[in-house]
């Protein structure tokens, strides 16, 4: 466990020393209620037994213990708010670091942009990239919209035909070629077709509409 | 899992339930045929561990057990005699659901046994788990805190011995996931 000693530091023992003492009021708590509840149990036995002046005795050293039960409270407070301040010190140490770098960092990405005047010159000149762009847009649009905008507008229309066109012939196809193989069934019945011949004429209705 | 043993835990001591070979009485009694036998010490194993488990047992005295109704039916008047516990124990060892406590405190080597109803590295991992969930990686806890404090409260760490409690941290920085330091009766712990 020695070898490996580099990952715990100074503050960590020291956090290590301040939790040990903590443990040990702790323990000294538990081992003092004991002794308190014991000291009532004594005053009672010898009330019962009538020694009035040992019974006045074990409840003194009970108030006694009990004064120290509060002392060692105060300073189990005073060490858990000292051992929580280290290690949020140690937190906020942790914090600048972080913030050292980040600032680090974030100089070198601007140092590698160039300073101000480099980004001021680059977005000068995309401007005028943008600007020249448009101007060209503004040209070439102007042409199209005189010459051709009728023929975009026919060939539109085309489309939309052809759309609903093909929709259209799709629509009476379906029927036709269900029905067929519907037929061979009822033929041994005259009864049954005879019904179908109403319900052709219904489908065959449909695509009109 | 984690529920059904915190039940257990809260449940009354001596609400323990036997398994049915408990009451009966060959279960006692060493058996002659290997493969019988075998499947005796199976059985026991599996008893003993469920037994350690509801009463939260980590170190088993032997003279004790061997009087406690875990090794004694009294109902039966059996008893599982010492060689045979010895033997079980043994068989438990192959395991690794028991360790032999090296002898210490007045008592003779092989007196007092670990027995893992959960071994240390089920152990390790519950002890990472919690200092995960609360957020205290990095930060340095004693062994005692993690023991006894009221941190661990309510957790199944709380009121782990001692003993398995190192053996369990000690898995941990066997693979660096964390470090002990400081004195012998004031260790830390810190994990990464």
């Amino acid at each position: 466990m020695g070898a490996n000693g580099s990952k715990v530091t100074a503050q960590d023992k020291a956090i290590l020393d301040m939790k040990n003492q903590r443990d040990k009021l702790h323990q000294y708590q538990r081992r003092i209620t004991v002794l308190t509840d014991k000291e009532t149990d004594i005053a009672r036995e010898m009330l019962a037994k009538g020694d009035k002046e040992r019974a006045l005795l074990a409840l003194r050293r009970k108030k006694y213990q009990q004064s120290l039960l509060s002392q060692t409270d105060s300073q189990l407070e005073q060490l858990e708010k000292l051992t929580s301040n280290v290690e949020f010190a140690l937190i906020q140490k942790d914090v600048l670091f972080g913030l050292q770098q980040g600032t680090k960092v974030l100089n070198d990405i601007h140092k590698e942009m160039g300073g101000i005047e480099n980004v001021e010159k680059l977005m000068g000149e995309s401007a005028d990239a943008i600007a020249y762009q448009q101007e060209i847009s503004d040209m070439l649009g102007g042409r199209i919209s005189a010459h051709d905008e009728d023929e975009v507008e026919e060939e539109l229309e085309a489309l939309e035909r052809e759309v609903t066109g093909k929709i259209s012939q799709k629509l009476p196809a379906g029927p036709e070629t269900t029905l067929p193989d519907l037929q061979p069934v009822p033929n041994h019945e005259p009864v049954h077709s005879a019904a179908e011949q109403p319900q052709k004429q219904k489908l065959e209705a449909i695509p009109a509409s | 899992m984690a529920a059904a043993s915190t039940a257990a835990a809260g449940a009354d001591a001596s609400s323990f339930r036997f398994p049915r070979e408990y009451s009966f009485p060959a279960f006692f009694t060493r058996q002659t045929n290997l493969t019988t036998h075998h499947a005796q010490l199976s059985k026991w194993s599996a008893l003993v561990l469920a037994y350690a488990r509801h009463h939260r047992i980590f170190r088993l005295g032997l003279s004790a057990a061997a009087d406690s109704d875990l090794f004694y039916n009294r109902r039966l008047d059996r008893r599982l005699g010492m060689p045979d516990i010895r033997e079980l124990l043994d068989f438990m060892k192959k395991d690794g659901r028991i360790e032999y406590a090296s002898g210490g405190n007045g008592s003779g080597e092989g007196e007092v046994v670990f027995v893992y109803w959960r071994k240390p590295e089920e152990w390790a991992r519950k002890i990472e788990k919690y200092v995960e969930e609360t957020g205290q990686k990095g930060s340095v806890l004693t062994v005692y805190e993690l023991g006894e404090g009221e941190g661990t409260r309510g957790t199944e760490i709380h009121g782990i011995d001692n003993e398995v409690l190192l053996k369990a941290l000690n898995v941990l920085v066997r693979k660096g996931r964390a470090q002990i330091f400081g004195q012998d009766d004031s260790q830390g712990v810190k994990f990464f």
